[in-house]
């Protein structure tokens, strides 16, 4: 094997620590190399997917030491297929924003792509990691990059957002290190696998409080209720395609730090309950914040913590076909928020704030971002022909199965106030009266429409053939749930 | 009233679960196991670094070689610590101008005394020596990249704290962090071209407490040192630098 999983990490890596000496070379040198990179990433991503449906999962030492001693990246249909969709969007948002910071200058612009990269790779590396304390060392990565992202246009609102996360990571991270120092004084390895399979002997009091620690954490990465006051905020203070990158890349890692650590380290009875409760008070507090929205990017953070939520449930049925339902609604959301923050980021350039009263009749003067727009919002909210319907459609059928009938009450209630927002913002857009003549100042560059356009349509071929990705998903799922062969193939080598 | 006394208590509760729970951890007792039969990592390792990777001092080994991964990890945060903090605190050209007058002002409004200036210029020198003993030693002595970057630094900000018109040199600084990130990383690659494995030691590894010892282990440290001394040195310049805003 040529590509080894450990090249998602060095490669973003050595590009990083060169930035800034190749921008002495060539000026372009920041914007390009991080386009080089994440697209090898995407390269890594079929490599390895192809690898492992021919030879089964890869558990790669780190430092020549075997599994429990060293440090270990594992790759299976689960975390494969997260990897896949994180560095195939991270690609596309780079495209998109490629040209979307011209205005800066060549320092600024040094920063915002190492940033950005970086976030990205530290958002594979949590996915792919098989080590707890290694998944601390990533979600600070992605951390740090977050904040700095955040504040990224040094407003006031910026700073304060961005110091407003900063804060509540603090606490994200502080809390994680504790966890994992309780899980360590009682199991003696930080191996995830090992943990998982010394679990049964700990002390049940030790494991609520660890788990506990580890929920607090991750429940912030992961935007769950109560947790999440950082997101809207720093959603709607960050540059567009930052936004993006949390809605599709960074939101993604968080629950999946979170369903790792859930599903496959702890075995506590009711947990799955928990997660479904927080996931039902999560979606209905968002979705009905986010009516009321008057900013469009703080109405699509909402939304966005919305479908985590929905997510969060998801998971927290637990069944095999609720997990499928959650994996395609993570793949889905990722696809049609970052489509929505693409397109939205548009009109808020053209207009001059980024309130949705400013939206009157603006297909007139955008109208391909108008149409992605439409199109996203309709994918969002489940209608037929696009990939989103999918994705409720199974999470309904499993909830269904399981005779959860207040969550499907909830879910369909929760899919009438998506529709009403997003019909809300979408009638403005092609409806209302168009305010002012003036050709819109800031087009869509080639690279972004080509962005555009790949999400738009995977949207429509997967909301027509879902059989092109369903088994994919079903693989992702049955690795997920498959704990004892996880512990197996990683643990199967000692030394 | 209530809300508080209904919080005090909450409070309370939890503190009165978690230190009856953690209490039952027992610290400070020998829980490693035997050396023959590794229950914990810890055994392992402890057996492991001396006799394979003749390393001295074993938090080195594990820092560096067995959770190396880890520390490359935490060495690209300080690396994006620095890069955000430029990133947020950088200027805007149109306000350098008035910024310098004014900087100017604030450099000659106070000049530290002569003492400290003194001071400073027969410390400096010492400081850079110790810290880089520190970091040579890593594999030997308590101490490593790390804490020796960091000594540096303090070199580095008692000269900004004690002449105000003291600048680092910013290419060779940022040349250093570079090829020092970029020499971590290729030792890393090194291992994994050569025997399959990313940032795997080499068989060679000389005797135990030798100062050439431990294979590439010293050479990492070396590296993360230098990496840390001038990423600190570039948040301090920076933090050192901000200027009021325009009005």
């Amino acid at each position: 094997m040529v590509i080894t999983p450990v090249h998602y990490i060095v490669a973003p890596l050595i590009a990083a620590f060169a930035i800034p000496l190749l921008t002495k070379i060539h000026k372009d040198a920041a914007r390009i190399v991080p386009g080089i990179v994440l697209f090898y990433n995407v390269v890594i991503s079929f490599f390895l997917m192809n690898h492992i449906a021919e030879h089964g999962m890869i558990s790669e030492t780190l430092a020549g030491w075997e599994a429990p001693w060293g440090i270990n990246l594992v790759v299976t249909p689960f975390t494969g297929f997260l990897a896949t969709m994180v560095s195939i969007l991270g690609f596309i948002i780079w495209l998109y924003g490629y040209r979307f910071k011209r205005t800066l200058k060549g320092g600024e612009v040094k920063f915002y792509e190492i940033l950005q990269m970086m976030m990205i790779a530290g958002s594979i590396g949590i996915i792919i990691t098989g080590d707890i304390f290694n998944m601390f060392v990533f979600i600070e990565i992605v951390g740090i990059s977050a904040f700095s992202l955040t504040a990224f246009y040094r407003s006031r609102d910026g700073a304060e957002a961005g110091f407003k996360y900063l804060l509540i990571g603090g606490f994200a991270s502080a809390f994680l290190l504790l966890g994992i120092l309780i899980i360590y004084t009682q199991t003696g390895t930080l191996n995830m696998a090992q943990i998982a399979e010394r679990m049964p002997e700990v002390p049940q009091q030790m494991k609520i409080i660890a788990l506990v620690f580890f929920l607090v954490a991750l429940g912030i990465e992961a935007e769950m209720f109560p947790l999440n006051g950082w997101a809207p905020d720093a959603y709607s203070q960050a540059p567009s395609p930052t936004s993006a990158t949390f809605a599709a890349v960074v939101s993604v890692a968080g629950v999946y730090a979170l369903i790792r650590v859930v599903f496959t380290m702890f075995d506590v009875e009711g947990v799955n309950n928990y997660l479904m409760v927080m996931g039902f008070v999560t979606m209905l507090i968002a979705e009905i914040a986010a009516i009321s929205q008057k900013n469009l990017k703080r109405m699509l953070a909402y939304s966005s913590i919305g479908q985590v939520g929905l997510i969060l449930i998801s998971f927290g049925i637990g069944s095999n076909l609720a997990v499928f339902g959650a994996l395609f609604l993570m793949l889905n959301h990722s696809v049609i928020k970052s489509l929505l923050f693409m397109a939205g980021s548009y009109f808020i350039y053209n207009t001059d704030d980024k309130r949705i009263t400013a939206l009157n009749g603006i297909h007139k003067k955008l109208p391909i971002v108008s149409f992605f727009f439409a199109l996203g919002s309709l994918a969002i909210i489940g209608f037929p022909p696009f990939s989103g319907f999918w994705s409720k459609f199974y999470i309904l059928i499993s909830a269904a199965n399981e005779k959860y009938i207040f969550l499907i009450i909830g879910i369909l209630l929760v899919t009438i106030i998506e529709l009403t927002y997003y019909l809300r913002v979408v009638g403005r857009i092609y409806f209302a009266k168009e305010e002012e003549g003036e050709p819109a100042s800031h087009r869509p560059s080639i690279n972004a429409l080509v962005a555009m356009s790949s999400l738009a349509l995977f949207i429509i071929v997967i909301g027509v053939y879902p059989d092109l990705i369903m088994p994919h998903i079903q693989n992702a799922a049955d690795a997920l749930l498959d704990k004892t062969n996880y512990i197996q193939q990683i643990l199967s080598v000692k030394n | 009233m209530l809300k508080k006394l209904i919080v005090f208590l909450l409070i309370a509760t939890l503190g009165y679960t978690l230190a009856v729970t953690l209490s039952s951890i027992p610290i400070g007792k020998n829980r490693i196991g035997s050396i023959e039969n590794p229950e914990t990592v810890a055994a392992y390792y402890l057996d492991k670094s001396p006799n394979d990777l003749k390393v001295a001092n074993t938090i080195t080994a594990v820092v560096v070689n067995f959770r190396g991964f880890d520390t490359l990890g935490e060495v690209s945060v300080l690396f994006l610590a620095a890069t955000g903090l430029a990133s947020i605190l950088y200027r805007k050209e149109e306000e350098e101008e008035e910024e310098n007058i004014r900087h100017i002002s604030h450099r000659l409004n106070l000049p530290s005394s002569s003492l400290v200036q003194t001071g400073a210029k027969i410390l400096f020198p010492l400081i850079i020596v110790l810290g880089i003993y520190v970091f040579i030693h890593g594999h030997l002595t308590p101490g490593g990249g790390f804490q020796g970057g960091a000594i540096i630094a303090t070199g580095f900000l008692l000269m900004l704290v004690s002449y105000k018109g003291f600048e680092t040199n910013h290419k060779v600084m940022v040349w250093l962090e570079s090829l020092a990130g970029l020499g971590f990383v290729g030792v890393g690659v090194f291992g994994l071209v050569k025997y399959g494995s990313f940032l795997q030691n080499t068989g060679w590894t000389g005797n135990l407490n030798d100062l050439i010892s431990g294979g590439l282990i010293p050479l990492i440290y070396i590296f993360v040192g230098i990496k840390v001394a001038t990423e600190l040195t570039n948040i301090l310049d920076i933090l050192l630098n901000i200027k009021p805003r325009k009005k």
